[in-house]
């Protein structure tokens, strides 16, 4: 008894030391990694061997990221893009959870329709953008549509998968209690489903993100995807790395923050 | 031998008690007209207020079947299931069923899987965690009341699922093999656990299972069963004295009890495992 | 002697993997009809939607005069070229990052935020660093489908059964063996999956620059019609290149089923 008390005493200080060891040479990596980037880049940059004028040094771009983030053309973009994206994923969610619970109650309609959705969901969607266009016009609805479409397929597809991942006696225990079809659905369907959901909500984002975006970038007068291709006409270089940086931290954002939502809900 | 009798039909029964839930003949196949497959064949028998009824018998005899029966999960059987003479025709009130399969609901802390039925039926929140907690006690899970299943030991879980069945105050609790998971002296502690609640609560229960020694350290009586088609072979008395403990499986009684069931069971179960091998013969011939 | 017996029993036709896949089919064919008689008695206005006949005329068409089997060749030589690049880059950065516990550590969550950017977005600025031309086309792909490589090999590896590891310690494996004999044939399922989703991403990169920056393959082509305004021949095109790339999508997961172990 003395000797594994011992020995599970002194166990955890060596662990915790090699621990605290590795996360510091995690750091070191990360730091050197992040230095050899820097490094590299200012070179190429101030020496002009490759890619001369393509390469800004970082400073002019941390120069171009103040000058974007004190305008108010960007923020008024900024403002159109996420109102786009943010109505297609609305819209993209609420049609997909009723297809998706659709598709995953009825196993006929599953078998029937889902392997369809199913090859058509990675399909390039930006393709159907001159169909949008001839629909709902040139302005924020087809951007909007487009969106929708590209999130509908996530959330329709991981929302049927997750109805019929349900385990089955969690719904006999729901029914061994009386529930009613409300607190059935209300009680046990939903959240037994909520993370497959939220899954989709979360690729859901991501594809409405990007999709409104370079719908932006071939046909729009507004948006970021629009001030993109502005800037690129422009071949104004340092501002468009730091355009595309920011856009990379919001979706990066969006991601984490729905990633969250959905850990904090298992 | 003398605590054996044979089965009675419930009509004949000379008891005083009037019997809570009463099987009648109830029978039950499964597919088409012609190769129906009988799962339960005219089985009858009853439960008394306060009593604790095991059925035992092999897999394959039906238990299942008569469990979702008597929990009101199929709709359409022949013969009757009452209760206070309504036939069962779909979940009634005052049966709870506890399942096989592990049915905490993951999302909810304990004290919510527990407070469920109550807040089913619109309970106030403070009443339904007060009562809730004393079931939670009462499976001796005081402590827990926050954490989540993911959290939890098997049999901690099944205790969650026992104590939301109880919250719901249920006249007859309905158990199918809940332990069936579970190691052998968890069982046996667990066993303690269900045979001091039942006497607390004077419970009503009836555990479906095919465990020997649980269904006679339990028991008052025990319903066995045959091989498909799932017939009663017999009904036997365990005179074994309350209150119990597990301590009552070194005892000769004990022994007595087991060897007797086990001399009704053993035919079955050779049966069933003769009849699963011939399948798979078959299944193997044809590739 | 039943149970055998309700084995034996022939499942109905409405159980069949074919018949729900037939009446899905017959549904889509049914719309298309719907829009047919909808579109000729004016209730759907033929400016927007062109007729699901002429669509079907246009395919003879976009086939005979728009040069599209050139076209898939273009875009098939751009996705293999980006795809094979990411395989042989991917592939030996995931057996580095788990080989190399720190570095996987403190780059693995970096590769994971790199598959989520929107990478094609930056089609901008890759034209200015390559031109425009297939180069940016597949450079963009590369970029875009080399994180999931990546990722599942690191996943397959690391999820290599210990028992197996042990199995190679008993039998005094050298590191080299070890990989070659136990971790790496471990993980090829795991791999496969990640070049699937590489692969596809690799698709919709290069059909989507083509698309919007107007140069090479297929991509174009649905730019050129719709540019046009050739309604029917702009449906049929975007009919062909999503037919194109279902198929390709259906023969990688046969593939990837097919190295899946036997269960």
């Amino acid at each position: 008894m003395a000797a594994t008390g011992a020995l599970t005493m002194a166990a955890p200080v060596p662990r915790k030391v090699r621990e605290r060891r590795e996360t510091r040479q995690v750091f070191y990596v990360r730091l050197v990694v992040i230095f050899a980037f820097v490094a590299v880049w200012e070179f190429l940059s101030r020496s002009g061997w490759f890619f001369a004028d393509i390469i800004p040094s970082l400073v002019s771009i941390a120069q171009a990221l103040f000058r974007l983030l004190v305008n108010p053309a960007f923020w008024a973009n900024l403002q159109v893009t996420l109102l786009e994206a943010a109505a297609a994923l609305c819209i993209g969610t609420f049609a997909g959870v009723v297809i998706g619970i659709l598709l995953g109650a009825n196993r006929f309609l599953g078998a029937a329709f889902e392997p369809y959705l199913y090859y058509f969901s990675p399909t390039p969607r930006i393709i159907l953008f001159p169909i949008m266009i001839m629909w709902f016009g040139v302005g924020l609805a087809s951007k909007i549509a487009l969106g929708a479409l590209a999130s509908f397929f996530a959330v329709a597809l991981s929302t049927a998968a997750g109805m019929r991942q349900i385990d089955k006696v969690i719904i006999r225990v729901g029914r061994s209690f009386r529930a009613t079809p409300w607190q059935m659905a209300t009680k046990i369907y939903l959240p037994a489903m909520r993370i497959p959901v939220l899954t989709g909500i979360r690729l859901g984002l991501g594809n409405a993100l990007i999709t409104v975006l370079l719908a932006e970038t071939k046909l729009s007068n507004q948006g970021l995807g629009y001030m993109v291709n502005t800037i690129y006409q422009r071949f104004d270089i340092p501002t468009l790395y730091a355009l595309l940086i920011i856009v990379f931290i919001i979706a990066g954002a969006c991601n984490a923050v729905l990633g969250y939502v959905a850990r904090r809900a298992r | 031998m003398g605590s054996v009798q044979t089965a009675t039909r419930p009509g004949v029964s000379l008891d005083a008690d009037k019997p809570v839930l009463i099987i009648d003949d109830v029978y039950k196949t499964f597919g088409d007209a012609e190769e129906a497959v009988t799962a339960v064949d005219h089985v009858s028998f009853d439960v008394k207020p306060g009593e604790f009824v095991a059925v035992i018998g092999p897999s394959g005899c039906g238990k299942s079947t008569l469990f979702n029966i008597i929990g009101g999960m199929l709709g359409e059987y022949g013969g009757d299931v009452r209760i206070d003479g309504e036939r069962i025709a779909g979940p009634h009130p005052a049966v709870g069923m506890v399942f096989q399969e592990e049915s905490t609901f993951p999302w909810r802390s304990v004290i919510d899987n527990v407070a469920f039925p109550l807040e089913l039926r619109g309970v106030a929140k403070s009443e339904r965690y007060d009562r809730a907690r004393h079931f939670i006690g009462m499976v001796g899970l005081d402590g827990f009341e926050k954490r989540y299943p993911s959290q939890l030991s098997g049999g901690m879980k099944q205790r969650v699922s026992i104590a939301r069945t109880l919250v719901s105050n249920p006249r007859i609790l309905l158990m199918d093999e809940p332990f069936a998971a579970l190691d052998e002296q968890t069982r046996l502690l667990l066993g303690d656990k269900i045979t001091q609640i039942q006497q607390e609560l004077k419970q009503t229960t009836l555990l479906i299972t095919h465990n020997l020694t649980e269904a006679v350290q339990l028991s008052d009586r025990i319903v066995v069963m045959t091989y498909r088609p799932g017939k009663v072979k017999r009904i036997a008395d365990i005179d074994l004295a309350r209150p119990r403990t597990s301590d009552v499986v070194g005892s000769d009684a004990f022994g007595r009890h087991v060897a007797d069931i086990w001399n009704d069971l053993r035919e079955e179960a050779s049966r069933g495992m003769q009849e699963s091998e011939q399948v798979a013969r078959a299944d193997r011939r044809r590739g | 002697m039943r149970i055998v017996a309700v084995a034996d029993r022939r499942a109905p036709l409405t159980a069949t993997r074919w018949f729900p896949l037939t009446v899905g089919a017959l549904t889509i064919v049914a719309v298309g009809v719907i829009f047919e008689v909808l579109l000729r008695i004016g209730v759907l206005n033929r400016y927007i939607i062109p007729l699901p006949s002429e669509v079907l005329a246009a395919f003879e068409r976009i086939v005979a005069e728009e040069g599209v089997i050139e076209r898939t060749g273009t875009s098939a030589f751009e996705v293999l070229t980006a795809g094979f690049a990411c395989i042989a880059v991917g592939v030996p950065l995931g057996v580095l990052l788990y080989r190399f516990n720190i570095l996987r550590r403190a780059l693995e969550d970096w590769v994971a935020a790199l598959a989520a950017a929107p990478i094609v977005l930056a089609y901008p600025l890759f034209m200015v660093l390559f031109g425009r031309g297939s180069m940016t086309v597949i450079v963009i792909a590369f970029a875009y489908g080399l994180a999931p490589i990546v990722l599942k090999t690191v996943e397959g590896l690391s999820e290599t059964r210990s028992v197996l590891i042990n199995v190679g310690k008993s039998l005094n494996l050298s590191e080299a063996q070890m990989f070659w004999k136990i971790l790496f044939p471990s993980a090829i399922p795991s791999i496969f999956t990640g070049i699937r989703l590489g692969w596809t991403f690799c698709v919709i990169a290069v059909i989507g620059v083509e698309f919007l920056v107007n140069l090479g393959g297929l991509g174009q082509l649905i730019n050129d019609l719709a540019e046009r305004y050739d309604m029917p021949g702009t449906y049929a095109s975007i009919g062909f290149v999503i037919g194109i790339s279902m198929i390709f999508f259906i023969i990688l997961e046969w593939v990837e089923k097919w190295l899946q172990p036997a269960r």
